[in-house]
């Protein structure tokens, strides 16, 4: 077996070519470690329109017809045939002249304009329309199940990118629990650095608020003591009698993790997990629930040198974007939640000239439908809370099956043409894509290709190529940019 | 592989050389083998060895005796590179010569120590690994090292003229063997002892007295065994957990070939859990359905052969074929298998049949059950080496630090050492497969008590050399253990469905007590209570005096949570199983029980709940409180509330209703004793981690998710990880326990005395004077709590703690 890299090995060959390194650079990188060990055939990595990426995830299955692809409105009617529902939402007029999306989305029609919008996302069924694999599939470029874990897509970019800023850690999840929410392990399985250890892995700050304890001392310790612990940590080090052992590698790495925490924890940087600091008056504009603090949170770390924020308005399955039920209703409240800090992120981080090189992404696991589950042709189950043909209630107006071949994708920044619309969806069912359909591979292959990731990166994992898009054969969709 | 090889190669740019920075390491993959390929393989490399010197491996080249590690002046090799006269140069015959920096980049290499990555070869890896077992001579003691292993390694050391590594003093010894065995830190009092004592021979009792202390024994390998087989206690997907078979398996020291016989062909649903796979929800990919799942799975865990690639095509990177993989998959497959190459169906039918024909095969026509049967007696053959080298190797890896044969999972690679390996799985073989056997060979040998060996990283990247064991990083669940231990604060209750102490049958009748079941005022007028209905129970109890122990039993019809002091202690969803454990540690002066009840069903029906606390004071006297008269019951109260957050002044209570004669008493009644037994049993062996649902804190620390079998452990900290343990909030309230439980001890009213407590816990040996002396000043002259704390944390955080070295 040649080249044989193992990243559960004792010692993996990265991990000692990272140590040699630093050793002679005598420079701690946060965690992003290992220097970029591209391995594979032509590695030529395009050059980077960007140096940080936003993901705002739409968890649970943001309808385009209900917000960025408005088809014919069709307003509550006691009695009304559930098949004559494509948008409960009237469209409204957006910054671009020739385009349009679902009213209740003013904020976002405002600034249309410095962005490009794809409508013709597409996604397979794998033979039943589920959250956590299209989730999965979407955050990893993987289906599930694999035979090696996958890395998530902040994963690979702390990976292969390292760090922007070395103190700040290169992937950051930001809305999401991980614990108490129903299937918690899925979620799990993909918010994961996959084979490339922990080390690559997400720092997770599920509630925005609090971020700033995950790098301030444990509550209840002040900062004197916080940095006497710190000290007292540091003689007991230095006159510890088994030094010796100190060329130990494994020695070096947990002192160096040590200094890595600190350095963070002792630097200017880590005021950017505070979003208390920040005016009332910006707060405000953000202030709509968890994921509108948390875009605030993730702008003020990309400020600070993070390479990779997702920010999502978390999937409880049924919940938020999960519509099966009442979906009219829940939209309505999930445009409210998402629309001003939305717009406030890409105009603050325009204002602070950081729009040109960040890459913020709006996407969603899959599109929905008020009666098709899956795609034309489907034999998904259909996992509609109320199977009904006609709409008495409420709570059945609404789309409330998943539907996998037309979805909507926002792409702001990092010289994403503005005022742009890509791809188009059939006007009446199915509402399919009908023009430039592009999958999760090419999606990512466009993503990765911006932050100067060649789509065939790849390393080798037990003896197998992996790559970062599936088999290397994402092509960035290259008419999105200007 | 020759293939795979040369498209490697071709992707050197020439760029990628001359870009490297003057500061780094040469790499030796990117830079170095391009150049040797490019003007020195034609002739030296592969088949090829002109003037007897092959390129081949880092060994080849060194015994050409043209290359000297480290001087690049005196390596003959590039005097021949750069020579001027081009009858001399090499390459000859006219080829162009070596570029200028080309020749700078092998230069620098060869300063650097001409550093090769392992198991990297020029030419076809020759190496075939034997499949029979092999007993093979063991060489003369030297120096009286009479233990097999050393023999074995003595031999291995002289003749390479590399120096034995210096044996560990009994501190050392004492917390390495115990980490290594039960996954625990030896108690101050132990470390005491043992340090004190002066007997020869206090190594292998220790060792002995390790192994036989099963529980613990258990659950610490249960760790590496549920990695292994990919076992959890809550998971993706559809799969059958093996854990009460696994940890009754390994608490008797089941012979590991009857292990291998139960997971491949299980004779019940006990152990059917490993070769069922994960039923992922949705259609999955041809080579991840159960039975290709299944085909990697005994592949990897048992074999060592990683059967991944072949389940798609021809494997690459070794000899196994789609064949193959699939001719496995047919063993465990109900219908007829087709093979699919890439996702797509080629047409032909997959015959079971195993990768090892030369000592007997499967019937493709016999029952499935009959051809899972004919695997485990071909994986458990006597002519089967393989399968004991697969685990013996996995052993010494666990315990040495590196496998014999490393990665682990490719035991297709060549040992380093192959009569060490081949002595111990034929040792193993011979002696019925017995785990703990082969764990006693090793750590009584001297090669285990000897000093980690220090890898300097300039010479780690060449060809393995065995220098001593490697240091490994304590486990999530070691380093969570050992944070309860010290500090007294390991949880109730797990998850793990396992029997952890069998019941003594005298504590059985000791402790059977009398049911007696209550339900609400809907049983009032023998009315039966209504489908649906939720009662709430309660019950305040003091303890007279001190206790000896405490132990709680419920069962209810239809559903219950218990509560105590406001934690959920048990909860039942059938009448016909009883739930208990041990509370004795969690009562205070004042505490309270609560219980939610449900009547489940379509219509009205009987509805009861049983519960009984069993208090043993320490002078010998038995108090029981069980469900009757004395305990309030209310009807309504809002049932989605947690109960820990009910005003519970406000609900109006009334007495609990007894019931006369239920059906379910005298059952009951029975099973009581053993229940209480069961759980008073284990009342002694303080929960381990290994039985939880990993947590926040341990899934940090590199507690895998359990979807892929894992065969290794991260041997470092990350950064993020580092910042988790200085700003966890949970890791200053176990500590802080800790703290609070040394200071309350009052034993220790010198600081001397404390500092020297605290190091025999956590560190496994005495302070030296100058830590003394950093701690009495930390401490200052009157310890408090939160001073306490920031030391044991400021140990616990460094390296000498988190490495078993």
């Amino acid at each position: 077996m040649n080249f044989e890299f193992d990243p559960t090995a004792p010692v993996s060959i990265a991990r000692r070519d990272f140590l040699k390194k630093l050793a002679v650079a005598s420079s701690a990188a946060w965690m992003s470690g290992a220097p970029q060990l591209v391995r594979g055939k032509d590695i030529q990595h395009p050059s980077a329109r960007a140096d940080a990426c936003i993901l705002l995830w739409m968890a649970g299955g943001m309808a385009a017809p209900e917000t960025f692809d408005p088809k014919r409105y069709a307003p509550f009617e006691k009695g009304m045939a559930v098949d004559s529902v494509l948008s409960t939402f009237p469209s409204i007029d957006t910054a671009v002249d020739n385009i349009k999306i679902c009213k209740g989305l003013e904020h976002i029609a405002g600034i249309m304009d410095r962005g490009t919008l794809i409508r013709s996302a597409i996604q397979p069924d794998l033979g039943g329309i589920l959250h956590s694999r299209h989730q999965y599939h979407w955050h990893t470029g993987y289906v599930p199940p694999q035979t090696v874990a996958c890395p998530h897509i902040g994963a690979w970019m702390g990976r292969v990118l390292g760090p922007q800023n070395e103190v700040m850690p290169a992937f950051i999840n930001i809305g999401q629990r991980l614990e108490g929410v129903g299937e918690k392990e899925e979620l799990k399985a993909f918010t994961t650095a996959g084979f490339f250890g922990n080390e690559f892995g997400p720092m997770n700050l599920p509630f925005p608020e609090q971020a700033a304890q995950s790098v301030r001392p444990p509550d209840g310790m002040n900062s004197k003591r916080f940095s006497n612990r710190a000290k007292l940590f540091r003689r007991l080090v230095d006159s510890n009698p088994h030094r010796e052992y100190a060329s130990d590698h494994q020695q070096e790495s947990l002192m160096r993790s040590m200094e890595s925490a600190y350095r963070l924890l002792n630097s200017p940087e880590r005021k950017a997990f505070d979003i208390d600091n920040e005016p009332e008056k910006v707060r405000r504009n953000y202030d709509t629930g968890r994921f509108g603090r948390g875009c605030l949170l993730a702008r003020r770390l990309v400020e600070n040198g993070a390479r990779f924020v997702e920010v999502t308005t978390e999937y409880v399955p049924f919940f938020h974007w999960d519509t099966h039920a009442d979906g009219h209703a829940t939209a309505a409240r999930m445009h409210a939640e998402i629309d001003r800090p939305v717009a406030q992120l890409i105009l603050d981080l325009e204002e602070r000239g950081l729009l040109d090189r960040t890459l913020v992404i709006l996407a969603s696991e899959f599109s929905r439908d008020a009666i098709m589950e899956g795609k034309p042709g489907s034999d998904a189950f259909d996992q509609a809370t109320y199977k009904v043909d006609v709409i008495t209630e409420e709570k059945h107006y609404g789309l409330h099956r998943h539907f996998t071949h037309g979805s909507s994708v926002l792409m702001f920044g990092a010289g994403a043409k503005k005022g742009f619309l890509y791809g188009r969806t059939a006007d009446e069912r199915p509402l399919v894509a009908v023009e430039n359909p592009i999958t999760i591979t090419d999606l990512h292959a466009t993503i990765m290709n911006t932050m100067g990731i060649s789509p065939k990166t790849e390393f080798t994992v037990e003896g197998r190529p992996f790559y970062v898009t599936e088999d290397g054969k994402g092509v960035p969709v290259e008419d999105i940019f200007a | 592989m020759r293939t795979i090889f040369h498209s490697i190669l071709l992707i050197f740019l020439p760029g990628l050389v001359a870009t490297a920075m003057e500061t780094e390491q040469i790499d030796f993959s990117h830079q170095i083998v391009p150049i040797l390929k490019e003007h020195c393989f034609e002739c030296h490399g592969g088949d090829e060895s002109k003037g007897g010197f092959s390129i081949n491996t880092r060994r080849l080249f060194l015994d050409g005796e043209t290359a000297e590690p480290g001087d690049a002046d005196k390596s003959y090799f590039l005097e021949l590179i750069e020579d001027p006269d081009s009858d001399f140069r090499m390459p000859s015959n006219g080829r162009p010569p070596v570029p200028e920096d080309q020749v700078e980049i092998l230069k620098r290499w060869v300063n650097e120590g001409l550093n090769w990555e392992p198991g990297f070869t020029f030419g076809e890896s020759a190496y075939e690994p034997p499949l029979l077992p092999r007993l093979p001579e063991l060489p003369s003691a030297v120096d009286g090292r009479d233990h097999p292993i050393d023999r074995l390694i003595d031999s291995y050391l002289a003749s390479g003229g590399y120096k034995r590594p210096d044996p560990i003093d009994d501190a050392a010894f004492l917390r390495r063997i115990s980490l290594d065995l039960v996954g625990l830190l030896p108690k101050s009092e132990e470390a005491r002892a043992f340090l004190a004592d002066k007997s020869p021979d206090k190594r292998e009792r220790l060792i002995d007295e390790l192994l036989a202390r099963d529980i613990e024994y258990t659950e610490h390998w249960l760790t590496f065994w549920n990695d292994l087989l990919r076992n959890d206690y809550d998971s993706p997907g559809g799969r059958k957990q093996i854990s009460t078979w696994l940890y009754g398996s390994l608490k008797v020291n089941k012979p590991f070939d009857a292990m291998v016989r139960e997971l491949i062909a299980p004779p019940d649903d006990g152990s059917s859990g490993f070769i069922g796979g994960i039923k992922w929800r949705g259609t999955v990919s041809a080579g991840q359905s159960l039975p290709i799942q299944f085909s990697q799975s005994v592949s990897q865990s048992f074999l060592g052969i990683n059967m991944k690639c072949a389940s798609c095509h021809d494997s690459f990177i070794d000899r196994w074929t789609l064949d193959e993989a699939y001719g496995l998959a047919a063993v465990f497959s109900e219908d007829p298998l087709e093979l699919y190459r890439c996702d797509i169906p080629t047409g032909v039918m997959a015959k079971a049949g195993w990768p090892f024909p030369e000592i007997g095969q499967i019937d493709p026509a016999a029952s499935k059950e009959e051809r899972l049967k004919q695997l485990a007696d071909l994986f458990t053959h006597p002519d089967n080496g393989r399968v004991p080298r697969t685990i013996v190797n996995r052993l010494w890896g666990q315990m040495m630090g590196r496998g014999i044969v490393h990665p682990l999972d490719a035991m297709g690679t060549e040992p380093w050492n192959a009569d060490l390996l081949d002595w111990l799985a034929a040792d193993f073989q011979m002696h019925g497969f017995d785990l703990k056997r082969t764990l006693r060979l090793i750590a009584t040998s001297q090669a285990y008590q000897s000093h980690v060996a220090i890898s300097e990283l300039a010479n780690d990247v060449g060809e393995f050399v065995y220098h001593g064991p490697v240091a490994k990083r304590l486990t999530a669940e070691q380093f969570v253990d050992a944070v309860w231990q010290v500090s007294g604060t390991a949880p109730p209750g797990f998850d793990a469905p396992v029997a952890r102490a069998a019941a003594r049958p005298e504590m059985v009748e000791a402790l059977a007590l009398e049911s007696s079941w209550v339900w609400g005022p809907s049983v009032d007028g023998g009315a039966l209570p209504p489908h649906g209905e939720y009662i709430l129970l309660r019950r305040e109890f003091s303890p007279a005096k001190p206790l000896r122990s405490a132990g709680i039993i419920a069962s209810a019809d239809n559903a219950y949570f218990l509560y105590l002091n406001g934690e959920e202690i048990l909860k039942g969803t059938s009448v016909n199983t009883l739930q208990a454990a041990p509370v004795g540690y969690r009562l205070k002066e004042d505490n309270r029980i609560l219980i939610v009840a449900e009547n489940r069903g379509p219509k009205p029906n009987p509805a009861g709940v049983f519960c009984a606390l069993r208090l043993e004071y320490a002078d010998g006297e038995v108090e029981i409180i069980v469900t009757d008269e004395t305990w309030k019951v209310s009807d309504s109260f809002p049932v989605a509330e947690h109960p820990g957050k009910l005003k519970l002044d406000a609900l109006e209570w009334e007495q609990a209703r007894v019931l006369a004669d239920t059906t379910w008493k005298e059952k009951t009644d029975t099973r009581t004793g053993k229940a209480l037994a069961t759980a008073l049993a284990s009342s002694d062996h303080m929960v381990r981690s290994s039985l939880l649902k990993p947590n926040a804190l341990m899934r940090s620390l590199g507690r895998p998710n359990r979807e892929q079998i894992v065969t290794s452990r991260p041997s470092e900290l990350t950064a993020l990880e580092a910042l988790e343990l200085s700003t966890s909030g949970q890791l200053i309230e176990y500590l802080g326990g800790g703290a609070e439980k040394l200071l309350q001890s009052g034993v220790y009213g010198d600081r001397n005395a404390l500092i020297e407590e605290i190091y025999l816990s956590l560190l496994n040996r005495y302070p030296t004077r100058k830590e003394v002396s950093v701690l009495r000043r930390t401490l200052g002259r009157k310890p408090d709590k939160d001073r306490l704390t920031d030391v044991l944390w400021a140990i616990v955080m460094t390296p000498e703690f988190f490495i078993i070295h």
